[in-house]
């Protein structure tokens, strides 16, 4: 499969850390969005009119939709990732739409100069960032190590650790939310993690 | 810079803070923190600051018994000195090289530090931990109006001038009822600004 | 000769000597009384310098871009023709250059002009601007980054070094004629030294710091191992604490594309960004015995060195005075 990615949007990374965690093979092809604007021009816009990135691309079929990318990689590699009976999981993923609109958003002003109300989008985040850090410190006491309530983590917690682990480009922290924290933590550890800039792979797998 | 009593015990983090592998990060009256276990169990708070370059430790990771920066990769044992240097692995590390350490102790299912803090750790009531929640008001206020919550032993945490962690022992053991009123009383504080 | 010839091209025309009038008769005005608190308190190294505020390549003509530079809303506009104005918000006067495909402004009285850059004028060597990036860190704090070999095999694991190739040679650290700071002798095992890298290499690096928030680096490249690849770093500072990072390559042609050479560049710079936001003091402290340098950090201890001689207050925690007279 082909993926039309820009390394530094945190939906090119969520189709990039999925695929490496249920090992599917990925073509990356790069696509010059910042500075260059390739997302705007004829070829690009030929392949998704929408001029979002990532684009997924397997033989005829093209998916332009990242979290729809999650659950075909899923429903392709391991089922397990994509729990389509529990109606949570529209709910999880719509919050990562949300933390893309406001989080997402927020991060692309700041740090590569958008325009947009920043601190508007950092607003409608914190009141994100908060719910889910109570539900993930609710979720550990009642022994739930990840977003949904399933043993095995899923897409969803792909969806939203993307936007999170970058908080700190949008100008938002973690450190009076230790529950997100200790879930951060606990992504990078999963087998297979890869990391984008911005976020520290784990360092504790090399010993001396 | 700090509105901190010296010889005060305060608590800065619950038990369950702790998890293996992971550096918990706070602040106690501006002074910024990290806080985690050794493999050997023993509880480490530091400042959160590597002697380095500064960089704050808890980006890093814990390592067996030693804390790793994540800058460059810079090891620091229990008792806070430096154990190793990878830019200059064949070196003898100077003692001289150590993290700033704060004195510890476990009581009440949270752990406690403080400036010189003296005499015992405050004795709480039984019951459950409940979540931390930040307050946007200075400690004095905060605590004010924690007197008449009931059921909730409340402990404060002064995190800035201006910014106030609540922690409360659920002493009915309700933690989801502790949480919906010390919430509530986030909301009060912050909107009566 | 070639050089010369690209200096006088870039020469601005008339717009730009009105700017420079005004701008004199104004500074005069601000210093006779009329300045604000916040104008008066800014260092003159950074007021009189030049700064980068845009890339041409980013601009707009839809939509004028808005900045800050030492404290200073300003914007950024570009029209059909391709004529870029550079305004503060408050009204103010300011000097505007354009130079390696960047906009370049002076606030205060420029004493020279924007740095010249040798190998820009080298024919096969195109200047591949790669993308601003701001970040939450003071400027001296970024150029000190920049010049750091210990965290290669860390920060940037498996592009720019790698556990256990981390330890640092001895290199040396000399003071430029001109002023500024150059570091040489510096190797540094990397897998991917750069996006044509097939295979690790031993690389061989030269740092230079030129201006208090300018530095750059001479590598090797994988392709052309008797030449050097180039790497600029111009920080713009926007407030004592935040700033602006506009990396610029002037790499030896190796068959990537410029599209290759920003994401790789822009990867690095972004792998940099939440170490330079989470150090602390988040102003660069001066004083020797602030942090504790090893050997590994002798460029890092000539920098801060060099800083406290020239007196620079912008962005760093000034040293006491007697170890300010002692670099």
């Amino acid at each position: 499969m082909i993926l039309y990615d820009a390394h530094h949007l945190p939906e090119c990374y969520a189709v990039r850390l999925f695929a490496a965690l249920v090992g599917a093979p990925l073509t990356l092809v790069p696509v010059d969005v910042y500075p260059g604007h390739e997302h705007r021009s004829d070829d690009f816009l030929a392949r998704n009119p929408l001029g979002t990135l990532p684009v997924l691309v397997d033989g005829d079929t093209v998916w332009t939709d990242w979290q729809e990318m999650l659950a075909a990689l899923a429903l392709r590699h391991d089922a397990a990732w994509f729990p389509a009976h529990d109606p949570a999981l529209i709910g999880w993923l719509g919050m990562a739409r949300d933390l893309a609109a406001s989080l997402g958003l927020a991060r692309l002003i700041d740090t590569f100069g958008a325009p947009g109300d920043a601190a508007a989008a950092r607003a409608h985040a914190d009141v994100l960032l908060d719910e889910i850090e109570r539900r993930r410190w609710f979720g550990e006491r009642a022994g739930k190590v990840w977003v949904m309530p399933q043993a095995h983590p899923t897409i969803a917690d792909v969806a939203v650790f993307v936007f999170i682990a970058l908080c700190e480009d949008a100008g938002l922290s973690l450190r009076d939310r230790p529950a997100l924290r200790r879930w951060i933590d606990r992504v990078r550890f999963a087998p297979g993690f890869i990391a984008m800039s911005g976020v520290f792979p784990p360092m504790a797998n090399v010993t001396r | 810079m700090t509105n901190l009593a010296t010889g005060v015990w305060y608590a800065i983090a619950a038990d369950h803070d702790l998890v293996d592998g992971h550096v918990y990060r706070t602040v106690l009256g501006g002074h910024e923190l990290a806080v985690w276990r050794a493999q050997s169990g023993t509880v480490q708070v530091w400042d959160d600051r590597c002697p380095h370059r500064g960089v704050r430790f808890s980006l890093g990771e814990v390592v067996g018994d030693d804390l790793r920066c994540q800058y460059h990769a810079w090891r620091f044992g229990p008792t806070g000195a430096c154990t190793f240097i990878p830019a200059q692995p064949q070196m003898k590390v100077p003692g001289t090289i150590r993290a700033r350490t704060w004195p510890v102790a476990q009581s009440g299912g949270l752990v406690w530090t403080g400036i010189d803090p003296a005499g015992p750790v405050p004795d709480l009531p039984p019951g459950t931990v409940a979540r931390a929640i930040p307050i946007a008001r200075p400690a004095a206020e905060v605590a004010a109006a924690l007197v008449a919550l009931e059921g909730l032993a409340p402990v404060v945490q002064p995190l800035d001038a201006g910014t106030t962690m609540v922690r409360a022992i659920a002493t009915d053991g309700d933690v989801p009822r502790a949480d919906r009123v010390l919430v509530a009383l986030r909301r009060r504080l912050e909107s009566a600004v | 000769m070639a050089r010369f010839a690209r200096t006088i091209a870039h020469t601005p025309g008339c717009p730009k000597k009105r700017n420079r009038a005004a701008a004199k008769t104004r500074w005069t005005l601000r210093r006779g009384g009329l300045a604000t608190a916040a104008m008066t308190a800014i260092d003159p190294i950074v007021w009189n310098d030049w700064h980068p505020v845009a890339a041409r390549c980013t601009l707009d003509p839809a939509r004028a871009h808005t900045t800050v530079l030492l404290n200073q809303p300003l914007t950024i506009a570009i029209d059909g023709a391709g004529t870029i104005t550079a305004r503060r918000d408050d009204g103010g006067a300011l000097h505007q250059d354009e130079r390696y495909g960047l906009v370049w402004v002076c606030l205060g009285t420029p004493d020279r002009p924007v740095l010249v850059i040798a190998e820009a004028d080298e024919p096969d060597r195109p200047a591949v601007v790669v993308g601003a990036v701001a970040v939450r860190a003071a400027g001296p704090r970024v150029i000190e980054n920049f010049l750091d070999l210990g965290h290669l095999g860390y920060v940037h694991a498996g592009y720019l070094g790698d556990d256990p190739h981390t330890r640092v040679l001895p290199y040396s650290v000399a003071a430029l004629p001109q002023g500024g700071i150059i570091a040489t002798g510096c190797r540094m095992y990397q897998p991917q030294a750069s996006p044509a890298a097939t295979e690790g290499f031993d690389v061989e690096y030269v740092y230079k710091v030129e201006r208090a928030l300018i530095t750059c680096l001479y590598k090797s490249n994988p392709l052309h191992r008797d030449r050097f690849d180039v790497i600029y770093l111009f920080v713009q500072p926007v407030t004592e604490t935040t700033s602006v990072a506009h990396p610029l390559l002037l790499c030896l042609p190796d068959g990537t594309t410029p599209q290759g050479l920003r994401a790789f560049q822009q990867t690095i710079f972004l792998q940099d960004k939440p170490i330079l936001e989470n150090q602390r003091p988040a102003r660069l402290p001066l004083a020797d015995g602030a942090d504790t340098p090893i050997a590994a950090d002798k460029s890092s201890v000539a920098y801060r060195r060099w800083l406290s001689a020239i007196g620079l207050t912008w962005g760093v925690i000034p040293a006491p005075a007697k170890a300010a007279r002692a670099a």
